[in-house]
């Protein structure tokens, strides 16, 4: 009986993790097929392995350049994230220690998270128009970080508050100025709940969609939105081995983050959605 | 969501100055980027306005609100959202409480199965669109084949009448994980004691269930809820590269709507004004819930 139940743990946890994963499962092996074997051979087992798809993606950088769309990402995502967490810290900071905006910046910020950013898009992108800021990466960058503060700021608030205000008081004595103890004391301890925060952030600025298709058109273009160029690019006929392993190579930087630091995702996202 | 107020330590450490100097960069950004686009919609929803105008918008009062609210398509949109929605958030709360209850005793003795049930959450809602036109694709897709080598037949699952119920199940299965996470840790943080005390009552499972552990567990569950709800009503990714604005069935929502009035359409107005009505629905879902948390806090 005991065992019973055990076993039918396993089973249904494996049910789950493949009905979860479906799409990057079947992605990932039709990645691995030839053009024959796709049209031949729908199922889940690979007859005959290839990596030609990946080759083919490298050849065609003249008419699709993948890299080009994968380090426009890294570098919008990477920066969106520096630069939520390089304005949220000094707030949290300054609204822990100096109750300056706990009242009326804190409660607007973190409620954010529940309104719908599509409902700025468009006065945005007259104003990117305007400043000259569509279709670059830094422009993109913006906006990452807006859509990341409202969770950035809800986890550093909770980290500073957790520094006993006694080791600010210590180094006060010894003569540092609030922006010396930000940087010497604090940061140091809340280091954890940044790097925590850090990946969650990249990965939701690396996900990112709507922004990036409404704002970028060539030279900024994230991969999340070049992918779907590479659909509508190829028409009616489209060669699924070379978009399989496309859509494969634009989800593994996150999807290898989260496999690795899946603890750290957990831990952030719950004190995300309860603290918050 | 947010409402309670982390409490602040006291302050000894003086100079407010600072204080205001360690918040500002943060506050001119939200400025920059959220007051100034906000003040803009209320200006052009009121307005008559095109590419051409926008430093002169003429005011004209409520017209566009007026065309929107005739709009069949704006409804048709609004009713996809909030069934999308309703279908999405019910069918994760359920399906994550069952799973998490059911292998709470596994996950809690080998953790790191948790991390291929997180996995789906990393991908991007976009590709998980584009990955289903190749996982549902009737001629090269896996899931037709197998739905044809057990059933003798396949669904077409893009179709008219079967486009609405295949986004729901995409949905449902991208973002379970989350209201799994949440409503595992939840499950795991009810006090060992709790349950003993129960059991030395002679409580049996399924009453513990239903009147110690769900009754805990029921601010999580209603907050896992209202921001999936609140997610799956402005879905726009998934959706647009999976069917865009309707390959078969009209599968427009309201983000859709909006942008489609915006980039297709070229209507400022209209585009404008549903952003605002969205904002309006936004707004009052954020305020029932804060006021009802506060009450029970």
């Amino acid at each position: 009986m005991r065992r019973g139940i055990s076993a039918l743990r396993w089973l249904v946890l494996l049910v789950a993790v493949v009905a979860l994963n479906a799409p990057v499962i079947v992605t990932l092996v039709t990645s691995f097929k030839s053009d024959a074997e796709i049209a031949a051979n729908p199922s889940l087992v690979i007859e005959a392995p290839t990596v030609s798809n990946y080759v083919r993606i490298f050849a065609m950088s003249d008419r699709f350049d993948i890299l080009h769309f994968l380090t426009n990402s890294v570098v919008e995502a990477a920066l969106g994230t520096v630069l939520a967490i390089a304005l949220a810290l000094p707030a949290a900071y300054g609204m822990i220690r100096f109750r300056v905006g706990l009242a009326w910046l804190f409660p607007p910020v973190v409620n954010l998270r529940a309104i719908p950013l599509i409902i700025f898009a468009i006065p945005i992108y007259l104003m990117y128009q305007a400043a000259g800021l569509l279709d670059t990466r830094f422009g993109l960058a913006l906006i990452l970080c807006l859509v990341n503060l409202p969770l950035v700021l809800v986890l550093l608030v909770n980290a500073v508050r957790d520094v006993p205000i006694e080791l600010d008081e210590a180094a006060r004595i010894d003569g540092a100025g609030p922006w010396t103890i930000l940087l010497r004391v604090v940061l140091p301890l809340v280091r954890p709940m940044i790097a925590s925060s850090t990946v969650l952030a990249f990965i939701y600025a690396w996900n990112e969609f709507l922004f990036g298709l409404m704002l970028t058109t060539r030279d900024a273009v994230p991969v999340t939105v070049g992918a779907s160029f590479f659909f509508s690019a190829s028409g009616g006929g489209v060669q699924w081995g070379v978009a399989a392993a496309v859509m494969m190579l634009s989800t593994l930087p996150p999807l290898l983050l989260g496999l690795f630091a899946y603890r750290h995702i957990g831990r952030s996202m719950t004190a995300g959605a309860i603290k918050g | 969501m947010a409402r309670r107020k982390p409490a602040a330590a006291p302050t000894r450490l003086g100079g407010r100055r600072d204080g205001w100097l360690m918040i500002a960069p943060l506050t001119a950004l939200l400025v920059v980027m959220l007051a100034v686009p906000l003040a803009v919609d209320l200006v052009y929803a009121v307005s008559r306005v095109t590419f051409e105008t926008l430093r002169a918008p003429s005011v004209i009062g409520f017209g566009n609100f007026a065309v929107v609210l005739r709009d069949g398509q704006f409804w048709g949109a609004m009713l996809f959202s909030l069934r999308f929605a309703v279908l999405v958030t019910a069918a994760e709360l359920l399906l994550a409480l069952t799973l998490a209850i059911f292998l709470a005793p596994l996950l809690a003795s080998i953790p790191w199965l948790m991390a291929p049930l997180l996995l789906p959450m990393m991908v991007a809602p976009a590709l998980v669109g584009l990955m289903y036109r190749l996982v549902l694709h009737e001629f090269v897709g896996a899931v037709p084949y197998y739905f044809v080598l057990l059933t003798g037949d396949s669904p077409s699952f893009l179709g008219p009448d079967t486009a609405f119920w295949t986004l729901v199940t995409i949905e449902t299965l991208q973002w379970t994980p989350f209201a799994l996470l949440i409503l595992y840790t939840a499950y795991q943080s009810i006090p060992t004691d709790v349950r003993e005390a129960a059991s030395l009552d002679g409580t049996g499972p399924l009453q513990m269930l239903r009147y110690v552990e769900l009754p805990l567990m029921r601010p999580t569950i209603l907050a896992v809820g209202f921001i999936r709800f609140i997610d799956s009503f402005r879905v726009f990714d998934n959706v647009y590269t999976l069917t865009g604005a309707g390959a078969g069935g009209d599968t427009t929502t309201i983000s859709i709507y909006i942008y489609e009035a915006f980039f297709r359409r070229d209507d400022i107005g209209v585009a404008v004004a549903a952003s605002m009505i969205l904002l309006a629905i936004a707004f009052a879902m954020l305020t029932v819930v804060l006021r009802w948390s506060e009450r029970r806090a």
